[in-house]
């Protein structure tokens, strides 16, 4: 295990805005993912968060989830969770929020018709 | 086989080339039908009666081994003569011959052949002309053979006939082979019915795990379905507590059978308060009288005081009794024979002042495990295991030690005895550390939790939904509790109790309010109230209070875990 092993990295496409999770989400991360992802927000396009890297997700990383789903509607823009882990998806059921949030399997769904 | 001469001519065979034709119809309807049934008499008699009539032949007859291949049984046949019920040895006969050569035997002119075995006929009073033997082949040889006697029209049989006689016993043979097997499998399913409810009995026959203070637990584990190992104890009238340890001889069905008659008749006698010697001395009069071939009982019996200040026994060839007190060892070897092969025998008796150690009785099934060298452990390994788990209460104990003996390997039926006086039973803990309430700590805590559930067997969702309760509460703890106030402690401890997982965090933040800790509804799309919720849908309850001294809060959360209810069930 690395020093820091979390990592966001963003990809501005032309049709989308992905964000790219990797690493344990807690406490001790999450004030930094809900920036990266209410700021994905900026460019006026669907955004998509892929968690397929993410271990672990407490209730901290779905507030900031959540936080991003508000404001998608709010600007009537697409979102969507991309590739869960078992993990985060033990977590979203738990939850009771995977059927609230948008699943899809890889990037090139968000922008496809619903 | 048989027709009284002159011969009854029948009907025409039909031609050769129709003949063909109508053979792969028949064959595939044949295989069709045989495909379909299990049950080995139906299975038998359509395959007699449909060829019987499509190969035009006045009799048939199929012949199968017995179970040890010894004899060939005429199972069904069809014809003037009812031979079912004869028995031939492979090779005798024509029909024995195909058996033991695995080859079709073709006959055209019966009376000149000396292959034909006239004895048939001559009892019979029935004269074959022709016939043709096929084996019934499988993979693993031969099953049987199917003999056909004479054509209606009076011609002997031909290759083609033998040939058409071959194909047509192939599906017959795969047919007879698996209703064999099904009959076989129901058979088995059966037994092992038998087998459960046996095995079902014979635990109930021990006593449950006594939860008030009682200073006696004894474990069972058969090595086999069932176990000639037992174990009892009971009070008597005077307040006395009386215990029995044995080992049957043997392993299986029978050791568990006399298992059954000796603890019945040691629990009878003992009921009668005798001292321990006399009490083996009735017993092995008992079974010398009626055990036989060689069997015997090794055992212990014996009574303690509820406080279990002492303990008195008598040892009939039973592994010696260890006693821990303070820190040492002492070993008390059996004096006596086993019970059931010498009548008259006097047994010593014995007493020893417990004091706050404790009393072990073990089967030799419990020594016999093999180390990683594939060493016995003995008395010392044993010793030595035990030393490790000294601290913890007797049923955490008696826990632990079972653990290491299964993960070394157990070989024969292991049975415990522990006497100890009672005391509060105290939690097992599993995990304890003081963390800094810092965000930062909590992934090395995760990784720590993990390893300490995993080490007692928590199935991994359910641990993982435990670690995340424990981090939603940390979290609760840095976010909440210590909040503003700037940094802290969290200690943090997980404890066992029976089949109860309790995690207690305890802070020294500024009191918290029970009330403002409210579960958030599951489901709803706001980001408040999520760990609180999370921590209620997990856990089977939770609370928080004050301590004490008013110096900050203890949190404490508790959930049931199912596997480990059913390990205690195992050891009840």
């Amino acid at each position: 295990m690395t020093a820091n092993p979390n990592e966001i990295l963003r990809e501005d496409a032309s049709g989308q805005v992905l964000i790219r999770l990797r690493g344990e989400v807690d406490l001790s991360w999450t004030q930094d993912v809900r920036r990266a992802v209410l700021a994905a927000f900026d460019a006026g396009k669907p955004v998509g968060i892929d968690l397929s890297a993410v271990d672990y997700i407490d209730s901290s990383g779905i507030a900031a989830l959540v936080e991003g789903l508000q404001k998608a509607r709010a600007q009537g823009l697409g979102f969507a969770l991309v590739a869960p882990s078992a993990a985060v998806r033990a977590v979203l059921e738990l939850a009771r929020l995977d059927q609230v949030f948008k699943i899809v399997a890889n990037a090139a769904a968000l922008t496809a018709p619903a | 086989m048989t027709s009284p001469r002159p011969r009854v001519v029948a009907a025409p065979a039909p031609e050769a080339s129709a003949r063909a034709d109508d053979a792969l119809a028949f064959l595939a309807e044949l295989s069709r039908s045989l495909a379909v049934s299990l049950d080995l008499q139906q299975t038998l008699s359509e395959v007699i009666t449909r060829l019987r009539d499509f190969l035009g032949v006045e009799g048939i007859a199929l012949f199968l081994f017995d179970a040890r291949r010894e004899v060939l049984e005429c199972r069904i046949c069809s014809g003037p003569v009812d031979v079912a019920g004869m028995r031939l040895a492979p090779g005798q006969g024509v029909v024995g011959r195909a058996a033991a050569e695995d080859a079709t035997q073709l006959v055209t002119d019966a009376a000149n052949d000396a292959r034909v075995w006239r004895a048939a006929d001559e009892a019979t009073g029935f004269a074959t002309r022709s016939l043709v033997c096929a084996p019934l082949r499988t993979a693993a040889g031969p099953i049987g053979v199917i003999e056909i006697v004479n054509r209606r029209d009076g011609r002997p049989f031909s290759s083609a006939d033998a040939r058409l006689l071959e194909l047509v016993a192939a599906p017959a043979a795969l047919a007879i082979n698996s209703a064999r097997m099904a009959g076989e499998l129901l058979e088995q399913q059966r037994l092992k019915r038998e087998f459960d409810l046996a095995r079902h009995l014979q635990k109930s026959l021990l006593p449950r795990r006594r939860r008030d203070d009682f200073p006696v637990l004894g474990v069972n584990r058969p090595a086999h379905e069932m176990s000639g190992d037992f174990f009892d104890h009971f009070e008597l009238a005077d307040g006395r507590i009386a215990f029995v340890i044995g080992d049957v001889s043997g392993k299986g069905l029978d050791a568990a059978l006399l298992m059954v008659r000796a603890a019945g008749l040691l629990r009878w006698i003992g009921k009668q308060g005798l001292a321990p010697s006399a009490w083996l001395a009735q017993a092995n009069q008992e079974l010398v009288e009626t055990v036989r071939e060689g069997r015997f009982v090794c055992v212990v019996v014996g009574y303690c005081d509820r406080a279990a200040t002492r303990v008195q026994f008598a040892s009939a060839g039973f592994p010696p009794i260890l006693v821990h007190r303070d820190g040492q060892w002492s070993e008390q070897i059996a004096d006596g024979p086993p019970l059931g092969i010498v009548a008259g025998i006097e047994f010593a008796q014995h007493e020893v002042e417990l004091g706050d150690g404790v009393f072990y009785a073990f089967s030799d099934g419990a020594t016999d495990v093999r180390d990683a060298n594939g060493a016995r452990i003995g008395l010392e390994g044993l010793r030595a295991l035990i030393d490790r788990h000294a601290q913890q209460s007797p049923a955490a104990r008696v826990r632990a030690l079972l653990g290491d003996l299964r993960r070394m390997h157990l070989v024969d039926d292991t049975t415990l005895l522990l006497i100890q006086a009672p005391q509060a039973e105290l939690p097992e803990l599993l995990y304890t550390r003081v963390l800094p309430a810092r965000a930062d700590a909590l992934r090395a805590l995760r990784v720590e939790l993990r390893a300490a559930f995993d080490a007692q067997h928590i199935e991994p969702t359910l641990r993982d939904r435990l670690v995340l309760a424990v981090d939603e509460a940390c979290t609760n703890i840095i976010r909440h509790g210590y909040g503003a106030c700037g940094e802290g402690v969290i200690a943090l401890r997980a404890l066992r109790h029976d089949a109860v997982l309790t995690i207690e965090l305890v802070d020294s933040a500024p009191l918290t309010d029970p009330a403002r800790l409210k579960p958030g509804t599951l489901g709803e799309c706001r980001s408040g109230g999520l760990g609180i919720a999370f921590i209620d849908t997990i856990m089977d309850q939770w609370h928080i209070e004050p301590l004490a001294d008013g110096s900050g809060n203890r949190l404490v959360l508790c959930k049931r875990i199912e596997s480990w209810s059913h390990a205690e069930a195992d050891e009840a």
